[in-house]
């Protein structure tokens, strides 16, 4: 925005709206808030524990979270649920591997999200259960901070694909957040890394969870972080490693692996070991099953190999990102770790071979994502940081064809935000719709990809075959989410598209959960709805007002009249009650203040490929 | 299905249009023009100003990414000249010839699980897609000197064989991840 590159120290609208935001690291096993206070990252506690664990536990309709959670999960497993990161934007099929080892009961959704049935019959999204761990997040940080939120960045693992992403956008949307932007976990810690150190170069971030692995390859240039190509496994991650143990484990004792109760006492003492493992070479692992005390000592070495086959999937990974971003890991600056199951020897031995390097890790492994999201929270407040993240998009995306082969309209590891279009054309005469097919993937078979969404485009004119040309346009956000729009060139007849979203959920679905949750809230809706329009009307007319001051040369008159009358009306709504009234004033004053920002921003664009000052630009424009 | 549209990647990152674009300078340009219009330097502003970021900033990714790979940028370039590469080009029945002996080698590689024999193979064919994109450099650089018709028209004919050449290096990609 030309405010930013307007004179240091000058009054902008920025320092006017700064605004409690958060950055939110949404874990498989742990879930942490973090926020910028005078210039530092720093994670908020809300008087309790850094680190929740990643665990919801339902009496009824009351949800406890983290450690009480854990606490009452003993007593009522069906209840209780752990990791279920795994679930969001999966459908029962999709789990099929982790479904018999969880304690709680899932159910099909008609091949769409999965969801789980609890004791009382009540049945909840993976998307709920996340939002109650936003929501006693969101509280923390209300607690430590003094006031409702502004914002969060919530991160997600970077080969989270697009259903995964929705997911977790529309449970901090349950959640009561205003979500600023879905940040890739390794770009998020680059960016705690990268501010910290003032680095310069490329880097790979090796990121291994609780249930997700991601690798990133970077390149850190003047506060540019451009990620080059990005990989991994989002059903990957410490989880995997405590079942492989606990499957030895069970094999040598003679125990049934579709056991339950007995598999889940060997995988938390295998996880125990595993921890152990971390700063002993040799530990005890002692699980009860069935009345009788299963003991074994696991070595180190023995870990090594346990994990191997794991390991190797994400050295595969690693292969394919360094490859894809044009590197060879002698190249490369340096490879950062990030997650806790990176904390283990096992783990950075492997990485250590991998990439001929001795790995970073003086961050904390488990926080440096919260804090990278509270940097990038921070800078889309408005803060100080002068930095600008390039992420890209984890899986390339098209639409099905004849024959049941994709056609990638938008290729893996291309920036975002971005689009592309295609032009499509009738193979029969008169045929009036479309059935377009959606899918993410690389391989070049429909049911070797992930279906996204089905649409239906009606109301082409009926026309000979081949006359009709429909355009898809694929859009992806800078959340890395895709927007698709569709219509036909040659009548200019706006065609309507209906969605069926393959895994997400429907806007209504969304709407009807959001209702739910305020039936047992002090908070209601409306009241909700009310402070956020105001807060947006708020900086809306800050960031109006102040470029209309710096700016005011490249504002015509007939612009000036209708945005001054535009600012009113938002003055008068905001003075109402009406978060409705406040809603379409806000649109108005954009409506208004189009062409003003239009010439805003060629300006700015301007002077940035002509490597002057937006001042000379002016200068030279005869302004 | 047609072509995809192509707006003037050039014009979006305020580069003449021309082959050897200086891997670094397209970088730079790419860098700055991000750090000054990404959407993420609007957050606080109004929708309009928002928006106004999103579609400049799709426009400079969208052209970025073609103007990268020299293949896109002269594709791009051939367009531009007004020599338009349709769904059913025809090339030389040897080429074809050879491409369904190799895709066959391929099949029979991939169904023997013989990872070595798909690397050879794609090795090859690596090589292949080397030589072509480093013939296009020259081909350019020969365009004003009175034979461009010709010259187009080589440049098209290597650019159909390169599509061939990557649908099957895909393919050899994928039978590597199995």
């Amino acid at each position: 925005m030309l405010l930013q590159i307007s004179e240091p120290g000058a009054s902008t609208p920025k320092a006017a709206c700064r605004e409690r935001v958060v950055g939110i690291d949404l874990g498989t096993t742990n879930s942490l808030v973090a926020t910028v206070l005078d210039a530092q990252p720093t994670v908020l506690t809300g008087g309790a524990d850094a680190i929740v664990p990643s665990v919801v536990s339902y009496d009824g309709a009351e949800a406890v979270v983290g450690r009480a959670a854990v606490a009452r999960g003993e007593a009522n497993p069906v209840d209780t649920v752990a990791s279920v990161k795994r679930l969001m934007g999966r459908s029962l099929a999709d789990v099929a591997a982790v479904a018999p080892l969880l304690p709680n009961q899932l159910i099909d959704d008609a091949g769409r999200m999965v969801k789980l049935r609890f004791s009382d019959g009540r049945e909840r999204s993976p998307v709920q259960v996340s939002a109650a761990i936003l929501d006693e997040l969101r509280r923390r940080a209300e607690a430590d901070l003094g006031g409702p939120l502004g914002g969060a960045v919530i991160t997600v693992p970077a080969y989270f694909d697009d259903a995964q992403r929705q997911a977790t956008r529309d449970a901090g949307r349950l959640a009561g957040l205003e979500v600023l932007r879905l940040l890739a976990e390794p770009t998020a810690a680059a960016l705690a890394y990268g501010l910290d150190r003032g680095t310069r170069g490329t880097y790979a971030i090796y990121d291994l969870g609780g249930g997700t692995f991601d690798i990133s390859i970077l390149t850190l240039v003047d506060g540019v972080f451009e990620v080059r190509s990005t990989g991994g496994d989002s059903a990957l991650g410490g989880d995997d490693l405590d079942r492989a143990i606990a499957q030895v484990v069970l094999a040598e004792a003679g125990v049934a692996a579709d056991d339950r109760a007995a598999v889940r006492a060997v995988v938390g003492a295998a996880r125990a070991a595993k921890e152990a493992l971390t700063d002993a070479a040799t530990t005890a692992l002692a699980a009860t099953v069935g009345g009788r005390t299963i003991t074994r000592t696991l070595t180190r070495d023995e870990l090594a190999a346990i994990a191997g086959p794991l390991l190797d999937r994400t050295g595969k990974a690693c292969r394919r990102a360094w490859k894809d971003a044009g590197f060879t890991p002698e190249e490369l600056d340096g490879v950062v770790l990030v997650g806790g199951s990176t904390r283990s020897p096992v783990v950075r031995d492997y990485v250590r071979a991998l990439f001929g390097k001795e790995p970073l890790c003086e961050l904390d492994p488990e926080q440096v994502v919260a804090l990278g999201a509270a940097v990038q929270a921070d800078v889309l407040a408005g803060g100080q940081h002068d930095v600008v993240l390039l992420d890209v998009v984890p899986l390339s995306l098209g639409l099905e064809t004849m024959g049941g082969v994709v056609e990638k309209l938008i290729v893996r590891n291309s920036t975002i935000p971005c689009g592309a279009t295609q032009t499509f054309t009738t193979y029969a005469d008169n045929q009036t719709g479309f059935d377009l097919h959606v899918l993410q993937g690389e391989r070049e078979t429909v049911e070797a990809c992930r279906s996204l969404a089905r649409f239906t485009l009606r109301g082409v004119p009926p026309m000979i075959a081949g006359a009709a040309r429909v355009e898809i346009g694929f859009q992806v956000d800078a959340d890395g989410i895709l927007h698709v729009a569709a219509r036909e060139l040659t009548s200019g007849v706006s065609a309507a598209i209906d969605v069926t979203p393959s895994y997400g959920l429907t806007d209504e679905e969304v709407e009807r959960m959001l209702i739910e949750s305020f039936e047992h809230a002090e908070d209601d809706l409306v009241a909700r709805n009310l402070r956020t329009e105001r807060v947006e009307a708020e900086r809306i007319l800050a960031a109006t007002r102040a470029a209309m001051i710096t700016d005011v040369h490249l504002l015509d008159a007939d612009v000036a009249v209708a945005t001054e009358a535009a600012i009113a009306t938002l003055e008068a709504a905001r003075a109402g009650d009406d978060y409705l009234a406040i809603r379409a004033a806000v649109e108005g004053l954009d409506r208004a203040s189009k062409p003003f920002a239009e010439r805003r921003m060629n300006l700015a664009i301007a002077a940035a490929m002509a490597g002057k000052s937006v001042a000379t630009v002016e200068a030279e424009l005869g302004r | 299905m047609t072509a995809t549209h192509l707006p003037d990647p050039f014009g979006a990152l305020g580069l003449e249009p021309r082959y050897d674009v200086d891997p670094r300078a397209l970088e730079d340009r790419f860098r700055q023009l991000s750090r000054e219009v990404h959407p993420d330097r609007f957050a606080g502003a109004p929708a309009s100003e928002r928006a106004a970021a999103l579609s400049r900033t799709r426009a400079i990714n969208d052209a970025y990414q073609v103007l990268k790979r020299p293949q896109r940028r002269a594709e791009v370039l051939l367009a531009q000249a007004g020599v338009a590469i349709g769904d059913r080009e025809v090339l030389k029945p040897a080429f074809l010839m050879e491409i369904l002996e190799l895709r066959e080698e391929l099949a029979t590689a991939r169904v023997a699980g013989d990872q070595a024999a798909v690397g050879r193979l794609a090795a090859v064919m690596r090589a292949r897609q080397r030589a072509l994109i480093d013939g296009l450099a020259p081909r350019f650089a020969a365009l004003g000197g009175g034979d461009d018709a010709a010259i187009l028209a080589a440049v098209k004919h290597d650019l159909i064989t390169l599509r061939y050449v990557d649908r099957y290096l895909d393919e050899c990609d994928a039978a590597l991840d199995e």
